[in-house]
């Protein structure tokens, strides 16, 4: 979510009407979230089973822990998985940084709708359909880089989930700043670096924690493009379930929902952090 | 005649040029202040007060004319090669800065030494009280605090020329007030020109050594505030500034000094003559509610002595505001003091006296 859909929320909360006095809504609210954690719970849960078996308790122990922990294949996964995450991040943020200033500061110029539209359509592409044209993509210029083409791919659909909260932030931004600056006898290059960069960091910020995540978890893309040696963890888990079920991929699946979790709190906190800056 | 710090001969702007609705913000502006001076450019929102301070400060560009900074053109200059600094409204503070540093940006840019940095930066913050705060951020900062700082900020550089965009309008009414003497004594101790824009006529009168009083992209008339009170060149800006009586009329005689005029069906005032009228000429004659006395029988020291009756009461605590009945068609707005004992002097459809010396009364040109 970005800063202004938290914000819009926000204030539908305020104007909802309290639904708090329905009956029934109690129960209905329970199931519904036995529903979305249930199975996270049940897979953290199994991952301290002493037993070989996933789904056969015998008692509790961390040796899945400790057994994930010295298997080579998993730590080059993890590896894998933080070099493309990294890098990905990395220019994927700086694409968006670029896109939203010229979007929110370009002025007015042609097909500026349309850039804004293209920008955000990877979000609605389904991902199977850019992850067979990227492979296509690859194939045809005959681009064989391993890694490169996963940090490549990632790179691309890790944009627009960047850019959004850039945007969000630079459109709560007016020039006022920039003027200010300007007339204190700092040049353009001065006003960029000493002011909008500074002001729109909570943006960037929170715009590389989200790709670092999107591109972390991701599973099908990589799974298409990624050829031997390319393995993250995700596409690592996947191949291991098909070995067999071990509570060591619960070991491994909770080790990577914590790490998730992590950022996008750091996230959340920073997001708020620059909500509450722009109200003085 | 000194120098002029700042010199706009013939501006012109113009928003969306070539467009389906070009918008005409400046009409061929020109004028001149003075080193020194306090000048106030005063008018309603839209008038463009505003514009032109964006255009002599740099942030918009001119549609034609020129502007001079002590004889030297800036209209095509960058902000930053300008030697004017501003006073935003809502003040721009760097959030991300402690107030020091905002203070210090500008001569950082100038690429001052360090130390003289330093001790300008202290000394600006004990111009403006606010040494003890040098640390904090903006936000920690209230708003009469954020616009010292502000001042400080564009002070700092030692511009020609200090530009001030309505830096009053957001603060409550007592901090407003304070702020008007510090600002008028800052701007005598420092001998920098300040302009100032407003619509607030009060601030304006309290504080300028001239204003231009401005409307739909003209200047009406540039005077001092005592000549735009007393003396306002047309109804817009008598109606502006202060509280006015209008009575619309045509001119039936003059003699010396002194204009006669019908007013409704068959009044008759007599007023002084401000320029070149002629018999039969449809004019606005003009009144000040404070000119006007009420009392219960004639003032014998007035010229003038007319009978009306009290219409309208509205209580102001020092004084309260009368619209007095004529006949006629035609009504007065006076002042009067409530008596010793608090109470008001006059009630609702009492028969009052209405006196006011002839000098009061001005024609103003159609």
């Amino acid at each position: 979510m970005t800063e202004r859909d938290l914000k819009s929320s926000n204030m539908a909360k305020a104007k909802a009407l309290p639904v708090g006095h329905y009956r029934g809504l109690g129960v209905w609210n329970f199931f519904f979230m036995v529903f979305l954690y249930a199975p996270i719970a049940v897979l953290i849960f199994y991952s301290f089973n002493a037993n070989r078996m996933v789904i056969n308790w015998t008692g509790f122990g961390v040796e899945w822990y400790i057994k994930a922990f010295n298997n080579e294949d998993i730590q080059d996964a993890v590896w894998n998985s933080l070099i493309v995450a990294f890098v990905a991040t990395g220019v994927a943020t700086t694409i968006a940084t670029i896109g939203a200033l010229i979007l929110a500061r370009g002025g007015n110029f042609k097909g500026k709708t349309a850039s804004l539209g293209l920008m955000m359509l990877p979000l609605m592409v389904p991902e199977i359909v850019t992850a067979v044209a990227v492979l296509i993509f690859f194939a045809t210029i005959g681009l064989n880089w391993g890694l490169g083409n996963v940090i490549i791919a990632h790179i691309t659909f890790c944009i627009p989930f960047a850019f959004m909260p850039i945007r969000a932030r630079l459109e709560g931004m007016d020039t006022t700043m920039e003027q200010a600056a300007r007339d204190l006898y700092a040049s353009e290059w001065e006003t960029f670096r000493y002011i909008t960069v500074p002001m729109l960091m909570p943006g960037i910020v929170a715009g590389a924690m989200l790709s670092f995540v999107i591109s972390l978890d991701d599973f099908i893309i990589t799974l298409m493009v990624g050829g031997a040696g390319s393995t993250t963890l995700p596409v690592y888990i996947y191949s291991m379930i098909r070995r067999g079920l071990t509570p060591e991929i619960n070991a491994v699946s909770t080790l990577l929902l914590l790490f998730s979790v992590a950022i996008v709190t750091a996230y959340w906190f920073v997001s708020k952090k620059s909500n509450t800056k722009t109200v003085h | 005649m000194p120098a002029a710090s700042i010199d706009v001969r013939g501006v012109s702007k113009i928003y969306n040029p070539g467009s389906q609705q070009p918008v005409k913000a400046l009409d061929t502006v020109s004028l001149s202040i003075a080193d020194n001076e306090f000048f106030t450019l005063l008018g309603p929102s839209g008038c463009g007060k505003t514009t032109l301070l964006r255009l002599i400060a740099g942030f918009e560009q001119v549609s034609g004319g020129e502007i001079l900074l002590f004889g030297e053109e800036i209209a095509h200059l960058q902000p930053s090669q300008r030697s004017v600094n501003t006073v935003f409204q809502h003040y721009a503070l760097f959030p991300h800065m402690s107030v020091a540093e905002n203070v210090g940006f500008g001569l950082e840019r100038l690429k001052k030494p360090k130390d003289e940095v330093v001790s300008t930066v202290k000394r600006m913050l004990s111009l403006v009280k606010m040494d003890h705060l040098a640390d904090r951020r903006p936000s920690q900062l209230s708003g009469g605090q954020q616009q010292r700082v502000a001042l400080a900020r564009a002070l700092a550089p030692s511009p020609k020329v200090l530009l001030l965009d309505e830096p009053l309008s957001a603060l409550d009414l007592k901090l407003r007030q304070t702020m008007r003497e510090e600002l008028k004594q800052l701007q005598r101790e420092t001998g920098i020109t300040f302009v100032f824009v407003t619509h607030d006529q009060d601030e304006a009168l309290a504080m300028s050594d001239r204003i231009a009083v401005m409307s739909e992209g003209h200047i009406q008339q540039i005077g001092s505030p005592t000549e735009i009170y007393e003396h306002p060149v047309n109804q817009f800006v008598a109606d502006f500034i202060g509280d006015s009586n209008f009575l619309d009329g045509e001119i039936i005689a003059i003699e010396d000094d002194i204009v006669t005029c019908k007013i409704g069906s068959e009044s008759v005032f007599e007023a002084e003559n401000s320029g070149n009228h002629a018999v039969g000429d449809q004019v606005t004659l003009f009144l000040r509610p404070e000119k006007i006395s009420l009392t219960h029988s004639t003032d014998e020291s007035t010229d003038n002595h007319r009978r009306g009756k009290v219409s309208n009461i509205v209580y102001l605590g020092n004084e309260a505001a009368y619209t007095v009945d004529m006949g006629d068609g035609i009504s007065l707005m006076a002042q009067a003091r409530p008596k010793e004992d608090g109470n008001l002097p006059f009630a609702i459809d009492d028969d009052i006296a209405v006196g006011y010396s002839n000098r009061a009364l001005r024609v103003l040109a159609k």
